[in-house]
């Protein structure tokens, strides 16, 4: 007799959607998180009075974590207070060209004309191709698993409308911006989204495209800090008698006779279950944790293979008035070609210039709360930082890179900013892995190009291990806060089938 | 017959290759680059 019915292991968005919802059919359930806190990427943290979001600053596809909170009796508009963001953000050109892309796709169309009234049919096209792919991929996409072959045509005969959208898998992202707008500073301010599926435009997969599109149907902040969505899914798993421990490492998995069948702590307690669920990086799952003896010889090259997503740099600061910024979101960016030449020349070679794309979250702008009176909070995600520098440390650099980069804030979109810093605090792709256990410091566990999607990525339902499941950014439908919800309810279903 | 099929095959994508801009052939490339990997990854 086991200990548990089920033991997750890591309380990230996925983790918990999986988690909740298992405890909720009935089943005894134990999530064991390592840190002080639930969310993993999707958290919130307090220093000095100011509460700053780790990772995520922001949801869109609200409906598909909707979903989730249904199956949990409710709806998230009942349980997390959602802010929707309009202006949808701000974009600085490198041209110190502005443009405020509002929630509104009418209002979005009239600033595209002012810029560049040739584009405005280009957006109209856009908007009409990629609502249709939006509507398909919900209904088809997010919560079909994708193990097997046989998933692939089952999810296709499902919404055959996906095959229309054929070309979005074998285009790049950038082609796909290249093809609805022609002038280079549309394409430059709808570019680094590329970034949201962790590659530069010219490698990102085309239906990653949909974003700047898929903004359009709302982009929510939760307030208080984005921690309030995992903290939704915590309490409600809880009520259904879900047990969590933090501060809790898992060691090892025990795996009996080709099965899992608990896990070893770091203490060396052994807690056993009928059926394992992983919500961390799925290389460490396997390598570590598991053992490559484990491994069936061609499922032990595959996860070898395997390529870490990008890592970003994080830049969390206080600050004593109120920064002139036009919404939750601001963008410095750069045009496609020197987005991809920044990925080749400076990100893969270990070298991390100062004027790059990043993404400014004001998130007290949003919500209150998230600092002391009069003072204010801004999280800056900057470009993709590579895990080793050339020739120096993170640590090294730190904290000269702080002031640069504030000093370049000032310059570039936020006046005043350097003088009103009161709390700074730079976390590097080593700072993410400590705090997270994240190989690399990895936002989306894996790379996310079209070799590593769909049946290429680690399956939900292992084929290696029995009676181990996996959620999370690790396996389909990936990283991001919405899709790692769903990688959730997929396990759900396959457990509902299998087990 | 085979042979020369097969040859003009190669010439024609070498040739439609040459003519892909930069971008398209570094997509491309990062994608061929990982072919050998993907049955192990469908059993991963
Ligand atoms: C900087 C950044 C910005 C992002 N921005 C956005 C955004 O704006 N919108 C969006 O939708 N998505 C965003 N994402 C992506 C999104 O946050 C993640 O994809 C998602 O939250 C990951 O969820 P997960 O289930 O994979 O688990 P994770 O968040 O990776 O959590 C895994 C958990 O497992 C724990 N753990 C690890 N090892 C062990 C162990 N051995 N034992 C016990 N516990 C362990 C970790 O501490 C962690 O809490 C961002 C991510 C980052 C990093």
């Amino acid at each position: 007799m086991s200990d548990y019915d089920v033991i997750v292991i890591g309380a990230g968005c996925g983790g918990l959607s999986a988690g909740s919802q298992l405890a909720r059919k009935g089943f005894k359930t134990l999530v064991i998180e390592q840190s002080d806190m639930v969310g993993g990427c999707c958290s919130t943290f307090e220093a000095q009075g100011y509460r700053f979001d780790l990772g995520a600053s922001l949801i869109e596809d609200v409906e598909v974590i909707n979903w989730c909170f249904e199956r949990l009796g409710t709806t998230i508009y009942d349980e997390v207070e959602l802010v929707e963001c309009d202006p949808i953000y701000s974009v600085i050109l490198k041209d110190g060209t502005r443009l405020t892309y509002p929630l509104s796709s009418e209002h979005t169309a009239r600033e595209i004309g002012q810029i560049a009234p040739g584009d405005v049919m280009g957006w109209l096209k856009y908007g009409a191709y990629m609502q249709g792919f939006m509507d398909a991929a919900l209904d088809g996409f997010f919560l079909a698993p994708g193990n097997t072959l046989v998933d692939m045509i089952k999810m296709f005969a499902k919404t055959p409308a996906l095959l229309k959208y054929g070309p979005l898998f074998i285009s790049s992202y950038q082609d796909i911006i290249e093809k609805y707008f022609k002038d280079p500073r549309i394409r430059e301010s709808i570019g680094y989204q590329s970034f949201f599926g962790g590659l530069p435009p010219e490698l990102c997969p085309g239906y990653i495209a949909m974003i700047p599109w898929s903004e359009h149907a709302g982009i929510y902040y939760s307030k208080g800090g984005m921690i309030g969505i995992p903290d939704a899914l915590k309490r409600l798993g809880e009520k259904s008698g879900m047990q969590l421990k933090l501060n809790t490492e898992v060691k090892r998995l025990i795996v009996s006779n080709g099965r899992a069948a608990g896990v070893e702590l770091q203490d060396g307690t052994e807690v056993t279950s009928d059926l394992v669920i992983s919500d961390i990086n799925a290389k460490t799952l396997y390598l570590d944790l598991i053992g490559e003896e484990h491994l069936p010889w061609l499922a032990r090259i595959g996860i070898k293979s395997y390529e870490y997503s990008m890592a970003t740099p994080m830049l969390y600061l206080g600050i004593d008035y109120e920064p002139p910024l036009a919404g939750h979101h601001t963008i410095t960016t750069l045009p496609m070609d020197e987005l991809n030449d920044f990925w080749w020349k400076d990100y893969k070679q270990g070298r991390f210039p100062v004027e790059q794309y990043s993404i400014i979250s004001w998130s007290s702008g949003s919500s209150s709360g998230m600092a002391p009176d009069g003072h204010h909070v801004i999280v800056i995600t900057l470009a993709p930082g590579a895990y080793r520098l050339e020739g120096k440390t993170w640590d090294q650099i730190k904290p000269e890179l702080t002031q640069n980069i504030i000093d370049h804030l000032s310059k570039r979109c936020i006046p005043g900013l350097k003088d009103h810093v009161k709390y700074a605090d730079f976390a590097s792709p080593p700072d993410f892995e400590k705090r997270l256990k994240s190989p690399e410091g990895a936002i989306y566990a894996l790379r996310q190009d079209l070799p590593s999607s769909l049946v290429f990525r680690p399956a939900t339902r292992s084929k290696s291990i029995k009676k181990l499941y996996l959620v999370g950014a690790s396996t389909h439908p990936g990283g991001g806060v919405p899709t790692t919800i769903a990688s959730g309810m997929i396990a759900v279903d396959l457990i509902d089938k299998y087990e | 017959m085979r042979k020369i099929l097969c040859l003009a095959g190669i010439i024609t994508g070498v040739y439609f290759y040459t003519k892909l801009t930069k971008e398209k052939k570094r997509f491309i490339k990062e994608i061929l680059r990982q072919v050998p990997y993907l049955i192990p990854r469908y059993f991963a």
